[in-house]
């Protein structure tokens, strides 16, 4: 579907969400309020797309997203999409802001395309560059929910990775080659049991998938994690490390780490732009260690860059495309 | 039936929430309005005020003997403190333990100093409404602070907690003079299991330190998030505090474990048992069996009924009616146990 090559060395992209375009927040409370139907929505939703798809392009991301522009909350736009969650009340997530905790009240299932339609359309103004396809994972939809249906957490996650599944499906007959399951809540339950029970969500989400399959996890014990994780059915994993200082990469090292890897080389929770030599100190940091070769090494921020002011965050992805180069020339 | 009447004649029981309350829709807007310079600080403040008023006024209706104002206006634990010391901000946003909640984290630069303190002048405004109960203060205890910021300061963690620990011993013995009648201390970080014994060595003292100023008020030591190692907890049973309240429903079989081993020491023991952050109905029958397992091998005379943890992580609506199935639980248990149910403050 792609033409555009993508580097075999430190090939840059980025974790899923880029900050909001104005009139991406107008239509979704115009869309909530029940002033734009769904179809509507995608289509006035498109222009946002198409900017923040160019901002990635200009700035010299290779694999881009769609930016979830219509996302106004990683879990709530996937709950309202799908069957078996009801709407929720207002929960804070941090000082004055909240979001609507979804709930479920029913059995889950998936009833329509959740990401396609606006995947496909990111695609067709990407200028072939590849967008990948970000997911909320059935872990994190589930912990970020409450539950009201179920009363077993095991059998809710099966059912939701149901659902993903279904709609990573659908990605892969659009000729989907890059698709990102995040999974932020595995980190704050570091124990085994828990990451046992996601495999097997991993593993009715990406049996027989040809796509490049890439699992994201940010902030929290993910050295604890790591070792029960690294056996998941995925090719990739896309982790936070300036955030927390690399500190991860001796566990990485430790642990035989033979996957590829996301690395997160700019900080989504400062407004200081990482300058291109703070980026390359990162990548040299990560070669040093040994474990990896550049050919495996995705540049991209820790986390999705929603949070952001939109020059900061554009002037962020120009710095990783520019160490890139240099990083290419090097190694 | 009679081993559990043996076991409660002599109990007292008291509930409690254990802390914070989620804000409702006319905060919300107001603490919005404020915020983009539509509302003016006068009228923030009486919004906050009355709706205080509302959560003192619930939690009185449902029996509970120490109520606290639901600090409404705290964006996270440690803020209204951070915001009124000198040599500490708030900075960047991190996950608050497994919670899809956020904290700033405070950089301390130097040792802080408290410009002012945050809690004297909320309970002269507040404690008489609590009456019969008695005014509930919350303090971030030391070394949770410390674990959880990031320290700047060139001060070694543990004199960063001690001056912490100082600025917060003024913070509950002025609360105290002011008329609380409960001070607590949430020491979470304590539970998680990479946390050593040295740190509860610290923890043991500095909450000491904060509660030998508080006169003859009743003091708590809260662990919460989870169930602390037995190597740690046996050191923070030596905290000179009245009681301690320990998160049993969220790790019950560890709890269970860990208490029947070590106990509660000398203090009153409070139950975290009604789980707030769900929104469940309670399973009564098997939080009361919870309960009795515990106490089986307790030897003191009263028993404290609070939440697992805050209650502002679920809406609004359901923290109100939390704080009914925590009356309903500290009835049934002492039901159950033959005990006697306080209401109001307890007396010594």
């Amino acid at each position: 579907m792609t033409s555009y090559r993508t580097p075999g060395k430190f090939p840059t992209t980025v974790v899923g969400s880029y900050p909001k375009v104005p009139i991406a927040e107008k239509f979704i409370k115009m869309r909530k309020s029940g002033q734009i139907n769904e179809e509507e929505f995608y289509e006035a939703i498109k222009p946002a797309i198409r900017e923040v798809v160019e901002d990635q392009l200009e700035a010299g991301i290779d694999i881009v997203s769609d930016g979830e522009q219509a996302r106004d909350d990683m879990v709530v736009y996937f709950a309202e999409r799908i069957r078996g969650f009801g709407p929720g009340e207002w929960v804070r997530v941090f000082d004055n802001e909240y979001f609507k905790k979804p709930v479920v009240v029913g059995r889950i299932e998936w009833v329509g395309p959740i990401t396609v339609g606006l995947w496909e359309y990111a695609s067709s103004v990407s200028k072939e560059r590849p967008v990948k396809a970000t997911l909320t994972g059935p872990y994190t939809m589930l912990e970020w929910s409450f539950d009201l249906h179920y009363g077993d957490r095991k059998e809710l996650l099966m059912d939701l990775a149901k659902v993903i599944r279904r709609e990573v499906d659908e990605l892969v007959r659009r000729g989907v080659k890059y698709i990102q399951i995040d999974e932020p809540a595995l980190s704050t339950r570091p124990f085994k049991e828990e990451a046992d029970m996601l495999r097997e969500a991993m593993e009715v989400i990406f049996r027989g998938v040809e796509a490049k399959k890439i699992v994201h996890i940010c902030y929290g014990r993910l050295e604890r994690i790591l070792p029960y994780i690294l056996d998941y059915p995925v090719d990739q994993f896309d982790l936070e490390m300036k955030n927390s200082n690399f500190r991860l990469l001796s566990f990485l090292k430790d642990y035989g780490y033979d996957k590829e890897l996301g690395y997160g080389v700019v900080d989504v929770h400062s407004l200081q732009v990482e300058s291109v030599s703070e980026i390359m100190k990162a990548i040299e940091k990560l070669m040093k260690e040994g474990f990896i070769g550049p050919e495996k090494v995705y540049l991209d921020p820790d986390c999705g860059l929603k949070r952001l002011p939109r020059e900061v965050a554009k002037a962020k992805l120009r710095n990783i495309a520019i160490a890139a180069r240099i990083a290419r020339e090097r190694w | 039936m009679d081993t559990k009447k043996s076991l409660g004649e002599n109990l007292r029981i008291w509930a409690s929430p254990l802390g914070g309350f989620s804000r409702n829709r006319v905060l919300r807007r107001a603490l919005r309005d404020y915020e983009k310079g539509l509302l003016g600080y006068g009228e923030l403040e009486e919004l906050i005020t009355y709706s205080s008023l509302v959560i003192i006024g619930a939690q009185i209706s449902a029996g509970m003997s120490y109520v606290v104002d639901g600090m409404l206006d705290w964006h996270d634990m440690f803020r209204p403190f951070v915001s009124v010391w000198r040599n500490v901000t708030p900075t960047s946003l991190l996950r608050y333990f497994d919670n899809n909640f956020f904290y700033r984290v405070p950089l301390f630069t130097d040792k802080p100093e408290a410009a002012t303190y945050i809690w004297a002048p909320r309970v002269r405004k507040l404690a008489r409404f609590a009456e019969p109960a008695g005014f509930k203060v919350v303090l971030p205890g030391p070394v949770t602070f410390v674990l959880m910021s990031k320290n700047e300061s060139g001060l070694k963690q543990e004199e960063l907690a001690e001056s912490i620990a100082e600025i917060l011993a003024t913070e509950a013995r002025l609360a105290t003079e002011a008329g609380a009648a409960l001070i607590q201390v949430d020491e979470p970080m304590l539970t998680d299991p990479e946390v050593n014994p040295d740190f509860a060595v610290l923890a043991s003292e500095l909450v000491s330190k904060i509660t030998s100023a508080v006169g003859t008020s009743k003091t708590v030591l809260a662990l919460y998030y989870g169930a602390p190692r037995p190597d740690v907890y046996e050191k923070l049973i030596d905290a000179r505090v009245s009681c301690i309240s320990v998160d049993v429903g969220d790790a019950p079989g560890m709890y269970t474990e860990l208490l029947t081993s070590k106990g509660f020491g000398s203090h009153c023991a409070i139950l975290g048992l009604v789980n707030s952050r769900t929104l469940y109905d309670e399973p009564l029958n098997a939080l009361l069996e919870l309960a009795i397992k515990i106490l089986r091998e307790y030897g003191g005379e009263e028993v404290g009924i609070t939440t697992t943890t805050w209650l502002d992580l679920i809406p609004y609506d359901h923290s109100l009616v939390k704080v009914k199935t925590l009356d309903l639980v500290a009835d049934r248990l002492a039901s159950l146990l033959g005990s006697e149910r306080l209401w109001g403050v307890v007396k010594p």
